[in-house]
């Protein structure tokens, strides 16, 4: 057809504007592709943080516990027994169990006293659920059997701690009394999740029960499945807890990560606002190109039509060069989206340029965000670019057609 | 046989409150294979008349029969099928697309009408390229063409799908005096050899000289109606 022809070669006219226009849409898609990626990677280490680091993949506790998690409090915990450890030792998919007990302290170091909180964990069964001990920065997690304590730089920072100092934890028993747990530092932790460095102290388990006064209680196991198995292991769970007559639940991660997850969501919206704002770009360039275009061939357009050119035919040949930049915009923009994406995923984004860690914005990553490939972004930015370059060049290409061939060719 | 036919041809142009009459009715046959000039003053309603004829335009009042079939009250739609079967146009300005070459700005015109295959058309345009002198120029695109050579290319254009009329408006006007001639020459030579109807717009008094029929077009009027032998 050589209206298509004719459409084609016309992208070889006014090159430097169309470049311009081009660029103009890559540079927009390249931003999209980057904020997406950026915000994928985000949502992605955010997640793989707080499973790793803080909740596990499930997370076993009484219901009335649950509800008010958030408090610490040492009611309601779960005195494990037979029964319980046989139900989960028979649930298949599990690569490990981790009993935690959970609770409020101030941690003093003889001159200064911060609010923390208190983590007793069975260290042997910690290590099979979080990846913690990989990031201990200075001295070591504590053995089994030890009776040390393991904090965050940041905490030891701020409180002027270092490795083998002691520390007192002030805390309230379920008696309503005060104790304290005196414990050497074993070693410094500098975790991938900040939350883990700001202000939690890890002590061994029993150490915990004893200063406590609770027993064998916990606040909560916490699980480690094959990732995306949660929902299966969940239910195997629930069923043998029903059996037995529990009263026990298991949650998945997400409860826990729930303010992660709408933030997350709100970013998405945040996500589409640029994405409208992209296509707006990519519309008015291809606007402005034709209408330009139009303007300069107002005498072609009239010889066309003393031709005998129909006016879909003439509205054809704009549409298929207006078409041709989008899709060269588009094609660009994927290319440097590729390249900008890339290094987004090998270098990432250091916190610091926006002036700190992910805590001081609710979310649970430390240094640098990474990037992480959305590839339907790219074919779906792509689609939309070309979408939205057919159907805004419509109606600047009818405006060109209908132009009266008389005035047209007598333009000058 | 009479090709075209005005009668009594008016236009007006409204330009604000004040009419403007550009054709204050225009009688006129045309017969099949004539070569007619319209001349006069600017502003005496030449390219007016043309654009009426060339169904660009649509008169105030007034009737225009082309090959018998009256074109002067039809939509657009149907004016532009009239264009593309019936006429051919030159214009001043060559107005040919500087992106393709001297072969595809007169294939592009056949390609409008002519849907038979590659072949058969690359031979009626390497064919008419030849008669009007542009052999071994096919591929030069405009602005590697001078002004004659661009008004053959448009000449070309017009006769390529083989009109049973060609319009000219002022097709000399901006050539040299040796380039005029030669683009009148070829005029003249497929008025001959291909019986089209050629109806010029003019001042130069060259073409005049060629004029088998010379109209002379005063204040929207035809004053002077001049056969020759």
């Amino acid at each position: 057809m050589f209206s298509f022809k004719l459409g084609l070669k016309n992208l070889t006219r006014q090159k430097r504007r169309n470049f311009i226009t081009i660029f103009v849409i890559a540079f927009a898609f390249l931003s999209y592709l980057m904020m997406d990626s950026i915000m994928s990677g985000m949502e992605e280490m955010s997640f793989d943080n707080i499973i790793n680091y803080d909740t596990g993949n499930v997370q076993v506790a009484y219901p009335e516990y649950w509800e008010d998690r958030d408090e610490l409090l040492l009611e309601n915990l779960m005195d494990l027994n037979r029964d319980m450890e046989e139900s989960i030792e028979n649930t298949d998919g599990l690569l490990g169990v981790s009993p935690e007990l959970r609770f409020k302290a101030n941690l003093n170091n003889g001159i200064d006293e911060v609010s923390v909180r208190g983590v007793g964990i069975s260290i042997e069964k910690y290590n099979q659920v979080f990846g913690t001990k990989n990031y201990v920065v200075e001295g070591s997690m504590f053995a089994p059997g030890e009776s040390k304590a393991v904090i965050g730089v940041k905490l030891a920072e701020l409180m002027n701690l270092k490795v083998s100092d002691y520390i007192t934890l002030l805390v309230r028993t379920t008696k309503d009394t005060f104790n304290t747990i005196d414990i050497e530092i074993a070693g410094l932790l500098r975790a991938p999740n900040p939350m883990i460095n700001n202000g939690i102290v890890f002590v061994p388990l029993e150490v915990a029960q004893e200063a406590l006064n609770v027993g064998n209680g916990v606040s909560m196991l916490a699980i480690k499945t094959v990732s995306g198995d949660e929902g299966t292991v969940i239910k195997a769970l629930a069923d043998s807890f029903k059996d037995k007559e529990l009263g026990l639940r298991a949650y998945s991660w997400k409860e826990s990560a729930a303010s992660v997850i709408a933030l997350s969501t709100a970013k998405k919206g945040g996500i589409g606002a640029i994405l409208s704002i992209v296509l707006l770009i990519g519309m008015i360039g291809i606007i402005n190109n034709v209408i330009l275009s139009a303007l300069e061939r107002t005498e072609e357009i009239g010889m066309m039509k003393a031709l005998g050119m129909r006016e879909w035919e003439i509205v054809f040949v704009f549409m298929v060069e207006a078409t041709g930049i989008g899709i060269f915009g588009g094609l660009a923009g994927c290319l440097l989206g590729y390249a900008g994406v890339s290094w987004l995923v090998r270098n990432g984004f250091s916190l610091a340029y926006i002036g700190g860690d992910g805590a001081a914005y609710g979310i649970p990553i430390l240094d640098k965000i990474y990037g992480a490939w959305n590839y339907p972004a790219f074919s779906f930015l792509f689609t939309l670019g070309v979408i939205i370059a057919v159907l805004s060049s419509i109606m600047p290409s009818y405006w060109a057609a209908h132009k009266d061939p008389v005035k047209a060719i007598y333009h000058r | 046989m009479s090709l075209l036919e005005l009668k009594d041809v008016k236009k007006i142009y409204q330009q604000g409150k004040i009419k403007v009459p550009a054709l204050r009715g225009v009688d006129l046959n045309v017969e099949e294979g004539e070569f007619t000039t319209i001349f006069g003053p600017s502003g005496s309603g030449k390219t007016t008349l043309l654009n009426m004829i060339g169904c660009l335009d649509t008169p105030t009042e007034g009737e225009i029969r082309l090959n018998d079939k009256k074109v002067s009250d039809l939509s657009r739609k149907a004016l532009a099928m009239t264009r593309r079967h019936n006429i051919g146009f030159v214009f001043q300005s060559y107005n040919l697309i500087p992106v393709l070459t001297a072969y595809e700005n007169v294939e592009f015109a056949i390609r409008l009408i002519d849907h038979t295959s590659v072949l058969q058309i690359k031979e009626k345009v390497l064919k008419i390229l030849d008669e009007v002198g542009l052999k071994g120029l096919e591929n030069r695109r405009p602005n590697e063409l001078s002004g004659g050579e661009k008004q053959r290319v448009a000449i070309a254009r017009a006769l390529v799908k083989e009109p049973k009329l060609v319009l000219a408006d002022e097709p000399t006007a901006n050539l040299d005096s040796k380039n005029a001639a030669d683009v009148v020459d070829i005029m003249r030579k497929m008025n001959k050899e291909l019986k089209t109807t050629f109806i010029f717009s003019t001042h130069d008094p060259m073409v005049m000289k060629y004029a088998r029929r010379l109209i002379n077009l005063k204040d929207g009027m035809i004053s002077a109606d001049e056969r020759r032998g």
